[in-house]
């Protein structure tokens, strides 16, 4: 073979050398002892919300605003994490506000190793509080069922810092509900979010 | 304060309960058909095992890290960089062992999709109009979001924990662990919601298809891992892959189609028990009444119970490698009982005495008192002590977290379920209302005590509290009661009868202005022929 497609070869070898050369630096699927196995995310999203009950003839309005998003919680392996998450939105209405929170046990699957793309599922409650002005100053409050169901892709996906682009749908399922309407009965809302937030393993 | 309660006064004719007689008893038979096709397979599956020792797995730790598939895969890429050409060919075809499936996340989504276009085409073939999807009803449920159904409490109890069980098996089937297939559930169960029906997506059928297709699926799963013999050849071989794809059709078929079926190995060891215990009843039941009296009318039944590994003992991180499971068809429905409760992990605390495992379950009731079904998770605390050589005691108290249950629910005013005229307007598949029962969170609890001689229990003593909101429907706080005593007396061989004498109490407590408060309760004893399968 003449010495410059030998020369070839190694270029296009070069890469895949230099990554074989790496991955005994990338940190293993169960970290060894002392290292920590900690997950935690933090960021805010663009948030699209509406509620709606089951047998309501009104329709409904979509609310847009912005939201909070942290996760917590323990790297299972290299592909899963699991933990609590809190999600918070507020939304000013014509009638006063709403603020929304969920607290969910979420797990979060990246179902290739060596790609960013991750799964996300959870459930846990949701707790409301609305304000509506011309009822009463107090907030009217109800907690109830939350799910997350989701998905995104994550930068740097092993490594100890990195940064997440997600896509989330919460369902809140919360019974009644005092509205500017009157009570509300079998209210189910919907969030559709899409933001980004920071890694850190 | 119940749009049901509005829609039920306004009856003047007797209604139906759900969605049109004829449509609600064509899906029960199914249901009925469905489940003794499973009994069967079960009954035949579990009388194999007991021909087939078991063999003592190795624990985990035995084996030490990696315990968790997703372990062994993530050690096998790792491994496989440095493959020579002398490795067997096994560890190329991508599996974790040389009986496992080769793994393939792309597989297995695919096939999920399969899934859900062989169930919509088959809703297409009986006709239902909300199988008649298009790109422009899939963007009408994406805009809804999540909404409660009003299908039969059957379909949603079974029927979708079932195939939610297929999303599930569609992961196994193609080398994927326990935790990665929950998730192929989850893909499963949201693009059925989304993309299968003209109906908008159901929140209450995404939580029952994804957790209920878990725990029936890995159940299906290890059951089907017991009837197969993968040491086996020709006739004696291929019906026990068919026996096993009668349990669980997903992996079977991809085993048929891979070749697998025929290919002999070892099983998996993780799909080895390191115990099995198995047995079957079959007697007459006679329920009591308000009042306390017993009918003279005796009903029949049939019931399965199986414990699959050591569920009391042992250090484990692997989900289902030990799980009890019970089916009673009769005795007043045609499934009157199913139950699965799967450990995800087990840890011996102290010098080992007490066991503590956190624990998954599948519930669902049919009776008298109540209807209920529900997905839950459990910390649960077990006790053994040998009292002889022979007699062993356990007791096991669990407490936990019900996800979502279905408890069935009548306005305020009723007693019983009116009778409602199907109108037909809406089409078929589609459930109009209005729906008697309700879903909401909850919590769960219980104790039970067993004495058992040979491994074969011949006292039980067992107590159940189950408490759930209703957030839709009738606004209400339910609780539920059962107690029940077993007596067992072995005859010849794996023979013997037994008597079981149970209470079920129900106390709904409406959140009315008057805070109404309504009681069921009702004895009931049973009588009945037990055989030990294993």
């Amino acid at each position: 073979m003449h010495t410059w497609v030998r020369g070839l070869c190694l270029l296009a070898l070069a890469p895949a050398i230099a990554f074989a050369q790496a991955a005994p630096q990338t940190p293993p699927s169960q970290p060894a002892g002392g290292v920590s196995r900690a997950w935690f995310v933090a960021g805010g999203a663009f948030a699209t919300l509406r509620g709606d009950c089951q047998e309501c003839e009104q329709d409904f309005p979509y609310r847009h605003s912005g939201a909070v998003m942290v996760d917590g919680g323990y790297r299972v392996n290299a592909r899963m994490d699991v933990g609590a998450e809190v999600f918070w939105m507020p939304i000013d209405t014509s009638q006063g506000n709403i603020r929304t929170t969920h607290l969910d046990a979420v797990a979060q699957f990246r179902p290739w190793a060596s790609h960013g793309f991750f799964l996300k599922g959870g459930a846990g409650m949701a707790f409301v509080r609305n304000w509506v002005d011309t009822l009463s100053p107090d907030s009217f409050n109800e907690k109830g069922l939350s799910v997350i169901i989701g998905g995104g892709w994550v930068v740097r996906p092993t490594s100890r810092l990195g940064l997440q682009f997600f896509a989330t749908q919460h369902a809140f399922a919360l019974g009644d509900l005092q509205a500017s309407q009157g009570l509300i009965n079998d209210v189910i809302g919907n969030r559709w979010s899409v933001g980004a937030a920071v890694v850190i393993r | 304060m119940c749009t049901h309660a509005n829609k039920v006064a306004g009856l003047t004719a007797p209604r139906d309960v759900y969605h049109g007689p004829s449509w609600a008893q064509r899906r029960a038979t199914i249901c009925g058909g469905v489940a003794v096709v499973m009994l069967g397979s079960m009954l035949w599956g579990v009388s194999l095992c007991a021909a087939q020792s078991t063999q003592d797995a190795p624990s985990p730790d035995a084996i030490g890290p990696p315990t968790m598939l997703s372990d062994q895969i993530t050690h096998f890429v790792a491994d496989s960089v440095a493959q020579t050409a002398g490795q067997p060919s096994w560890i190329v075809e991508r599996r974790a062992c040389e009986g496992c499936p080769p793994r393939s996340v792309g597989k297995a989504l695919f096939q999920t999709t399969v899934v859900n276009v062989f169930y919509g085409l088959a809703n297409l073939i009986r006709g239902q109009v909300t199988a008649k999807v298009t790109p422009k009803t899939w963007w009408a449920n994406m805009e809804q979001g999540w909404v409660w159904d009003l299908d039969d409490f059957t379909v949603n109890q079974i029927g979708h924990p079932y195939q939610g069980n297929n999303y599930f098996n569609t992961g196994r089937a193609n080398g994927l662990s326990f935790y990665e297939s929950a998730a192929v559930a989850a893909f499963g169960s949201s693009t059925w919601e989304y993309f299968g029906e003209t109906n908008h997506a159901s929140l209450n059928d995404f939580i029952n298809t994804t957790l209920g297709g878990i725990a029936l699926g890995e159940m299906f799963h290890r059951t089907a891992w017991l009837v197969r013999d993968t040491r086996a050849t020709g006739r004696g071989r291929l019906w026990s892959e068919i026996g096993a794809t009668a349990l669980d059709p997903i992996t079977g078929v991809n085993r048929f189609m891979r070749g697998d079926s025929s290919r002999v190995t070892d099983k998996p060891a993780d799909m080895v028990p390191s115990n099995l215990a198995a047995s079957g009843a079959a007697g007459v039941l006679w329920r009591g009444t308000q009042g306390n009296d017993f009918t003279a009318d005796a009903q029949a039944f049939v019931e399965v119970d199986a414990v699959y590994g050591d569920p009391d003992k042992g250090h484990s991180r692997t989900p289902y490698d030990a799980f009890a499971m019970k089916l009673r068809f009769g005795g007043g429905s045609s499934l009157s009982e199913a139950r699965v409760r799967g450990r995800l992990l087990g840890q011996p605390l102290g010098d080992g005495g007490v066991q503590f495992s956190v624990v998954q379950s599948y519930d669902f009731q049919k009776n008298d008192a109540y209807a209920t079904g529900s997905q839950s998770f459990e910390g649960a605390f077990g006790f053994t002590h040998n009292l002889s050589s022979t007699t062993r005691f356990l007791m096991l108290g669990w407490g936990g977290l019900t996800v979502l249950g279905a408890i069935d629910s009548l306005p305020i005013g009723l007693s019983e379920v009116p009778v409602e005229e199907e109108t037909g307007d809406a089409g078929q598949g589609v459930s109009e209302g209005p729906r008697f029962y309700d879903y909401g969170p909850g919590s769960d609890f219980g104790v039970t005590a067993i004495f058992s001689r040979n491994n074969r229990p011949f006292a039980t003593i067992f107590y159940e509290g189950r408490h759930l909101f209703s957030l839709d429907g009738v606004r209400a706080n339910h609780f539920l009661q059962r107690g029940r005593v077993d007596l067992a007396l072995p005859l010849r061989g794996a023979f013997g009868v037994g008597v079981t004498g149970e209470y079920f109490d129900r106390r709904t407590f409406y959140q009315d202005p008057a805070a109404t408060r309504v009681n069921y309760h009702y004895p009931q004893v049973r009588v009945y022929l037990t055989w030990g399968l294993s």
